[in-house]
């Protein structure tokens, strides 16, 4: 058992040449960028195209990342600031998900155990793409992405008590779409 | 409580945004009334629903926002980085996380042995659960809650607990831990001013309402913590005061 003796065996920090502490989080942080993505962007290049700008832009002002807040909610400002210029400009993202298109083969997950589950997931994907934008944001900050109220307004730029309402509205709404479907338990 | 509790209140219950005596006071209420109880249960539902339908999956595509990253600023100087960066996505690329954790966690917890040694590089496994070269673990929300979070004040805001607290032989403190949105469980052990991994393990939190920090250890995590612990697990107390010091290394004794 020599090979599991003492931690410090296996541990090395800060040896060698690595990446910064900004680089190395913003790196974790692509799998929950991009789905944050794909809930301002439902169809999947849109979604890419977002994250990309998201990175080149956080990158680009990095400078005005203060160290020691969290970068997740730092770059999800960013992005949905992004989305909302973007939105302004184009609307090209109207183009809801069809059912061919090529976020439905990786959402949900295929790990996930059985085929109704499965089927209960594409539902609420559909019930959070139903939802008003601004109901949505707050929904996948507190909901998906796990940020608390207080967080989650502000990247949002709302007062606790507008996000808090905006919360409850959308899971009204959603709550009883998923009912209306006869997703239970 | 008494009378009406309304969406708002249930909500902020479930997020964890709640006081810990609005929990005792709608909990109460739900064990007494069971339209009360059924609604909590429907906003749990869908609340599961929607994280079900938006796993953070890796993507090939995150390959070239790596390169990207690791081409600006400081790391441009440092042709390495990228070669680091490769290998830590590389491990997620498979058409199935899923499939790889569960490969993973086979090869790891056979005989309830420590992954450290397999951690040489950055994984981000199911969720959003990261571990940095040599083991070090790099998720924010993790390391918080390893910092600062008491074994009696259950899970925060998002689903990270800590459970039992004690010395290993070298006087390192060692806590074991639950992230239950990303899905795993663990123990973590103090090295320098990190939390060094020693033992992760696929986790499912528990469905029902009641969320306790410790009693769901996985049996891996626990005969980490076996093999691993010497003398007793701190008490309240002891986990408090070992806190506040900033988890200095104890002399052996």
């Amino acid at each position: 058992m020599d090979e599991t003796k003492g931690a410090r065996r296996f541990i090395h920090y800060g040896r060698g040449t690595r990446l910064d502490g900004f680089q190395t989080e913003l790196v974790a942080l692509l799998p929950r960028l991009r789905r944050f993505a794909r809930v301002l962007r439902p169809a999947d290049a849109d979604a890419q195209d977002l994250l990309q700008q998201t990175v080149e832009r956080a990158l680009s002002q990095r400078g005005k990342y203060r160290p020691g807040t969290r970068l997740d909610s730092w770059t999800f400002t960013i992005m949905r600031r992004i989305a909302i210029d973007e939105g302004r400009r184009g609307q090209r993202w109207a183009r809801v998900v069809a059912p061919e298109d090529d976020t439905t083969a990786q959402v949900p997950d295929p790990g996930l155990a059985s085929e109704a589950l499965r089927t209960d997931a594409l539902l609420a994907r559909d019930a959070i793409f139903a939802l008003p934008s601004e109901q949505r944001e707050a929904v996948a900050l507190v909901l998906i992405e796990g940020l608390s109220y207080a967080e989650a307004a502000e990247v949002l730029g709302v007062p606790a008590g507008t996000l808090t309402s905006r919360l409850v509205r959308g899971r009204q709404a959603l709550i009883e779409r998923l009912a209306a479907e006869g997703v239970t338990g | 409580m008494t009378g009406q509790v309304d969406d708002t209140a249930l909500m902020r219950l479930v997020d964890g945004e709640a006081t810990a005596r609005e929990r005792v006071d709608i909990e109460a209420a739900a064990a007494a009334d069971p339209a009360l109880a059924a609604r909590l249960s429907a906003l749990r539902m869908s609340d599961r629903r929607l994280r079900d339908a938006f796993p953070a999956a890796a993507d090939p595509r995150d390959v070239d926002l790596a390169r990207l990253i690791a081409a600006s600023s400081d790391a441009r100087k440092t042709p390495s980085a990228w070669s680091r960066i490769s290998g830590v996505l590389a491990p997620a690329f498979a058409p199935r996380p899923i499939a790889v954790w569960g490969a993973l966690a086979a090869a790891a917890f056979v005989a309830g042995v420590v992954v450290a040694p397999m951690l040489d590089q950055q994984r981000t496994y199911p969720g959003t659960f990261t571990v940095a070269d040599g083991g070090r673990i790099a998720d924010v929300e993790a390391v918080q809650a390893l910092d600062r979070r008491l074994a009696a004040e259950g899970p925060d805001a998002r689903g990270y607990a800590v459970g039992l607290t004690f010395r290993d032989a070298d006087g390192h403190w060692c806590r074991t831990f639950s992230a239950a949105r990303s899905g795993v469980a663990g123990l973590a052990c103090r090295q320098d001013d990190d939390w060094g991994l020693v033992a992760l393990s696929p986790f499912v939190g528990p469905k029902s309402e009641v969320r306790t920090a410790a009693a769901d250890t996985p049996q891996v995590v626990l005969d980490a913590v076996d093999a691993r612990l010497s003398g007793e697990t701190a008490d309240a107390a002891a986990e408090k005061q070992a806190r506040d010091a900033g988890w200095r290394q104890a002399p052996v004794g």
